[in-house]
């Protein structure tokens, strides 16, 4: 026993090495190539590693890294990046960085009154340098030194001229093919020649030409410089701008701090809608629980008694709801509720002679929105109840059943108090889940009806979720993904609160099942 | 180990420096393009020895994916997209302008303006698209050339327990479908100011026009002409299950009609009596597809050398005409196909189309648009309160005087 | 746990359970309808199609732009895989939580369930860009790639299950492991050998949970994979339903079936596992 002990402890501790030798390996190579967050992260984590595989106290969290690292990489870290987003201005116009703004504005060029255009003729030398000779309209030819160009005269002896008379070489330099063109296109269009202040670039395959800058960064003012009509675009509000207001187009991300939780929690618009879209909000995802669990733990339960014939048939075919691409269910659900030509409504009209105005009515809607829910969620309220009564040990309903306790009270008083043990964390979580459902919400009904004199665009079906979708995306320019952000963060710290709560109240529960 | 990894660092710089030095297209395209641009990359690489790639993507998603992958510089060097979204593409700075050179004049110059924006050129157009009227010849004896005609029509035959109508069309909410009704009279979504630039703060949702157009729309409703929360599958199931005489629909509808086996007409949409008695012509919004090149690519003078001298040519358009027949925006190849019947007949009613406003304010519109149509169809506003509504919530979106 | 049910007891057990059949199955018959339908319409107006046809079906297998085959693969493989190492790993937590006392525990606990709470809608970019970065040094497990999106799922996966696994380990008593524990088991081997195979109900709901939550998962797999032979099943159909106007809903719906028909074979072995009591374990040990 005591060997194998050593032996495992050795090879935990090679195993150790071998991965912090790995890490070290690893960090030079970051280190050399310069990217330092990642190297911070890499360190981070290879002294985590060790001191939980070293320390006694690390103990428990050698059960529970693995998991975490998952969740910090996939959940934690994104959670870090929305709230980053949510202090900025990132929507549309406003997407890249100020670098990549500065890099676009200054390689934009505009073409000067009298255009001229080059054809020319590429080569290059054993050690890979490129040069062209450029050939005007009017006969002159020019040859590029660095990133200038000279006048040169074609017909000096160091060109060497083909068969076909046209210039194939010059001093180690040869002509590129056709093909070659082709492949070394990347570094052609890169080549910015000037010659007397004018930038001579490649326009076409073919073809050189002559432009001008367009704009020019002015470092020390933080400002544009038009070269073509001289105004001056200072940086203003994530756009260079000019004196008289003109923005030129793209802007760039800056930070604005808390101005778009400002927004959202000063616009009154907003403060007007929020309390009716919360409210359903909660009862949407509050009775979505409700009822699918009710159902899915009814049917677990019949499901779950040996009396019943063809279970294992039945649980299967209840299931399948489960099983099918939700999205596809949402539309033929919101197809069968159509109230004019939809199946659902023609049996209600062929039974009663009337017809339910689904999803034009907000009651209805809603109504029909619950109903299709709980269809999509009770088969996973249903397993889950199958997995937890499995928990519940016998030998309890024996002692119940001598004393002489009902089915019914036996389900109160001893199935229910230790199902609602392992299954309320799920509840929560299934609540919080559906707090968030944008997709059935978007599929069925768009949030829609609409409602008349909503101050936003709040419909009688819309969820704080697509509320805020509708909010970021279909207003403005679209894709105001800074405000999205603070929305998100909002709810977040709203379903959070609600979450924690409920928390105490499992906690309650938790240690009530100590007892058992 | 020191020196290892260095060499091993060295080595993978190199290997990324000779990785963006070699030349290589990267095309997102639909399967409305994908197979055609295939074999045209395939000559071109037999040509130049440029490789090309084309990855096919769904359209839907051309958009989002090229907004966040372009910045990174991991996106395409070239997208298949539609012109309304050259407004927030352009305003993002992910587009390259386009020179088209001699080139210009081989494409219809409304294609081509459909593409700009900011006084630029950001795509090469493919096609046009619009609405007009299919409709079913075993139910519709004489096409309706006004919509008084087209109401007479429709009391006739409409029998919504069978159910049967007479016109059918996405309206579930579809403001894209409902806007010829809208501008038969004069409705639009943006003015033009003097330089004929778009004004975001000029919506003309609630005009008289426009209000003569929902209001017709709502009365029908009302009268139980028109089934309102119309799908795109409700409305293919009433056409092709012979439930509704005419759709309003695109060229888009026409494969599946003809495989349907519906013996069908393309028509005007009819004209709507306005308020000074004249007939007004139902203008639908004319999309226009084309190819558009990232301002991120490493290879601009290859992708638009690639779209003007193989993309731009009789031989592919025609192929693309083949795969997504609708009408050519390269004009050698509309003066080709243009005897084709459905190729004329939408082209007909294309003259009356507007182009869709390209400015990202657009986004702006559709939702408040969308809402204030189910308002009117579930009869819960009048047009009149619904459309001012919708034009206040858009004017405060942009945030307009 | 039950009683043999009196007359009555059965007629209101089977009639409860005939009425959640055609609540579970009325929309599966549209489906079923149109996946038989020829003109690919999703709300046909009759429920039984003129002219049925196994044409979708056929096309599924034959059409080359629809490597349905190799989407399954991908689909089995990823899903497969996340759901085991899920079902380890949550369990390796939930032991932990369950049976050890340790500082932070509580906190650990109520944080694991609170950050699942965010809203993932614009968690996208964050874990688009982190995977496009992760590619740059780790090629294998980058973007497009399927053992990045099996990590990005194992990320969402721990938070819920770890808390459903503790709940149940609570339920087991500890007396069962104890023993092992004074004859020098390391708690580790005490969890291996004695509580895992005590919790295989458990086990085998989380695993089927996630199996199939990981199987239908559309948003994430459709922005991490790229190219039509790494997809998934959900983003493979979705992409072939948008790549075309007639939006192709019977062969959609077809392989929707198929694919409800590859969950069911994979649930039918697991119920077996999911209802052997824990009792039933016990004795076997």
């Amino acid at each position: 026993m005591a060997g194998r002990v050593a032996i495992a402890q050795g090879l935990k501790l090679g195993l150790l090495a071998l991965l912090d030798a790995a890490a070290v390996w690893a960090a030079i190579s970051l280190l050399l190539r310069g990217d330092l967050l990642p190297l911070a992260l890499l360190a981070a984590g290879a002294l985590l590693l060790n001191y939980v595989v070293l320390s006694r106290r690390a103990y428990p969290l050698r059960f529970l890294l693995p998991g975490l690292v998952f969740l910090f990489a996939m959940v934690v870290y994104p959670i870090g990046y929305t709230v980053n987003v949510s202090l900025t201005n990132l929507q549309t116009g406003n997407l890249l960085t100020k670098v990549q703004v500065i890099a676009q504005l200054e390689g934009r060029y505009y073409l000067p009154p009298e255009s001229e255009t080059f054809s020319y003729w590429a080569f290059r030398n054993p050690q890979g340098e490129l040069r062209v000779t450029l050939l005007a309209e009017d006969g002159c030819s020019y040859l590029s030194e660095g990133s200038t160009l000279v006048p040169v005269d074609l017909t000096d002896p160091r060109f060497v001229r083909g068969p076909d008379g046209t210039v194939v070489a010059f001093d180690d330099f040869s002509r590129l093919p056709l093909a070659e063109i082709y492949r070394s296109l990347p570094a052609l269009e890169r080549l910015d020649l000037t010659w007397e202040g004018v930038h001579v670039r490649l326009a076409t395959i073919r073809e050189f030409r002559t432009y001008l800058r367009k704009y020019e960064y002015l470092r020390d003012a933080d400002a544009i410089r038009d070269l073509e009509t001289g105004v001056v675009y200072t940086a203003r509000e994530g756009y260079f701008t000019s004196p008289d207001g003109v923005r030129i187009e793209p802007g760039f991300q800056i930070y604005v701090g808390f101005r778009n939780y400002l927004d959202v929690l000063t616009n009154p618009g907003i403060r007007a809608d929020f309390s009716r879209v919360f409210g359903w909000t909660v009862a949407w995802s509050f009775l979505t629980v409700f009822f699918s669990f009710w159902v899915g733990l009814v049917l677990a339960y019949l499901l779950n008694d040996p009396y019943v014939r063809g279970r294992f048939f039945y649980r299967s075919l209840l299931i399948i709801p489960y099983a099918m691409p939700a999205f596809i269910s949402a539309l033929v659900w919101a197809g069968l509720f159509n109230t004019d030509l939809g199946v659902i409504n023609r049996i209600i009209g062929a039974l009663f002679g009337t017809k339910v105005r689904w999803l034009q009515d907000p009651f209805w809607a809603r109504t029909a929105l619950i109903f299709i829910n709980v269809w999509l969620t009770y088969p996973y309220m249903m397993i889950v109840s199958l997995g937890a009564l499995q928990s519940i040990p016998k030998e309890m309903y024996e002692a119940a059943r001598v004393d002489g306790a009902t089915g019914w009270q036996r389900f109160w008083t001893i199935t229910m108090p230790l199902l609602w043990v392992s299954v309320a964390p799920l509840l929560i979580g299934s609540f919080a889940f559906t707090f968030n459902n944008f997709t059935i919400i978007w599929l069925v009904t768009a949030g829609r009806p609409a409602v008349l004199g909503a101050a936003t665009p709040a419909g009688a079906t819309d969820i704080l979720i697509s509320w805020t979708y509708r909010l970021a995306f279909e207003g403005d320019r679209g894709n105001q993904l800074g405000l999205a952000s603070a929305v998100s963060i909002i709810i977040f710290i709203i379903i959070a609160t609600i979450s924690a709560v409920n928390f105490r109240f499992t906690r309650a529960l938790e240690d009530v099942s100590r007892g058992v | 180990m020191k020196k290892f990894a260095l060499w091993v660092v060295l080595a993978l710089a190199l290997g990324t420096l000779v990785y963006a030095q070699a030349a290589k297209l990267v095309i997102w395209a639909d399967d409305r393009g994908a197979p055609v641009l295939r074999d045209v990359a395939e000559k071109y690489t037999q040509d130049t020895g440029v490789a090309v790639e084309v990855v096919e993507i769904a359209y839907d998603q051309i958009r989002g994916q090229f907004i966040t992958t372009a910045p990174t510089g991991q996106g395409p060097d070239i997208i298949v997209g539609a012109h309304d979204w050259v407004g927030e593409l352009a305003a993002n700075g992910l587009l390259e302008p386009v020179d088209f050179g001699p080139k210009l004049a081989e494409f219809s110059a409304a294609a081509v303006q459909a593409f700009s924006y900011g006084g630029r050129n950001y795509g090469v157009p493919q096609n046009t698209e619009n609405i007009a009227i299919i409709y079913n010849k075993a139910l519709v004896p004489e096409m309706p050339k006004t919509w008084d005609e087209l109401l007479e029509f429709a009391r006739e035959i409409t029998d919504p327990t069978k159910p049967m109508y007479a016109i059918v069309f996405q309206n579930g909410p579809d403001p894209y479908h409902w806007f010829p009704m809208l501008s038969a009279c004069g409705g639009y979504v943006f003015g033009t100011d003097a330089g004929g630039a778009l004004n975001p703060c000029d919506v003309g949702l609630a005009n008289e026009g426009a209000l003569r157009g929902a209001q017709l729309f709502a009365d029908m409703i009302a009268e139980g002409l028109l089934p309102a929360g119309v799908s795109w599958d409700t409305m293919r199931a009433l056409f092709f299950g012979g439930n509704a005489a005419m759709v309003i629909s695109g060229p888009w509808l026409v494969a599946d009609t003809k495989k349907a086996g519906i013996d069908y007409g393309i028509a005007l949409i009819p004209s709507i009596r306005c308020a000074d008695g004249s007939y007004g012509i139902p203008k639908p919004f004319i999309g226009v597809r084309g190819f558009m090149v990232s301002a991120f690519s490493q290879n601009k003078v290859l992708a638009f050398d690639f779209l003007l001298n193989y993309i731009a040519t009789t031989e592919t358009m025609l192929a693309l005409y083949e795969l997504d027949p609708r009408a050519p925006a390269h004009l050698p190849t509309y003066e080709i196909v243009k005897v084709d019947p459905d190729i004329a007949a939408f082209g007909l009613q294309g003259q009356y189309g507007i182009p869709m406003p390209n400015i990202p304010e657009m986004a702006s519109v559709w939702g408040a648009w969308s809402d204030a149509q189910s308002l009117i169809a579930n009869g819960q506003a009048t047009p009149e309160e619904a459309l001012a509504e919708a034009v206040q919530k858009i004017k405060a979106a942009l945030k307009c005087p | 746990m039950y009683s043999r049910p009196s007359l009555v007891g059965l007629v209101v057990r089977y009639t409860l359970i005939g009425l959640a059949l055609v609540y579970a199955l009325f929309p599966v018959l549209w489906i079923l309808s149109a996946s038989f339908n020829p003109t690919n319409n999703l709300l046909e107006q009759r429920l039984f199609p003129a002219n049925p046809t196994f044409e979708h079906y056929r096309r599924l297998f034959t059409d080359p732009t629809v490597p349905f085959p190799r989407w399954v693969l991908n689909t089995l493989q990823v899903s497969g895989i996340t759901s085991v190492i899920t079902v380890f790993l949550c369990a390796l937590g939930a032991y932990a939580f369950s049976r050890f006392r340790f500082r932070g525990r509580r906190a650990g606990l109520l944080g694991l369930l609170l950050v699942q709470m965010f809203p993932q809608m614009l968690a996208m970019v964050a874990i688009y860009l982190l995977l496009i970065k992760i590619k740059e040094f780790i090629p294998w497990l980058g973007y497009n790639t399927h053992p990045g999106l099996i990590m990005v799922y194992l990320g969402g996966a721990m938070g819920f299950n770890t808390w459903f696994m503790k709940g149940y380990f609570d339920t087991i008593p500890r007396s069962v492991e104890e023993s092992a524990l004074v004859d020098g088991a390391t708690p580790f081997q005490a969890f291996l050998r004695i509580v895992l195979p005590l919790a295989r109900p458990i086990l085998a709901v989380v695993l089927i949970i996630q199996f199939i939550t990981t199987y239908s998962e559309y948003v994430l797999a459709s922005i991490l994979l790229k190219g039509t032979d790494m997809y998934t099943l959900s983003v493979g159909l979705r992409f072939f339903i948008q790549q075309a106007y007639d939006r192709r809903w019977g062969a959609f719906s077809a392989a929707a079936i198929l694919g409800a028909l590859l969950i069911l074979a994979i649930f039918l072995p697991l119920q077996k596992l999911i209802i052997s009591g824990l009792t039933g374990g016990a004795v076997k040990e």
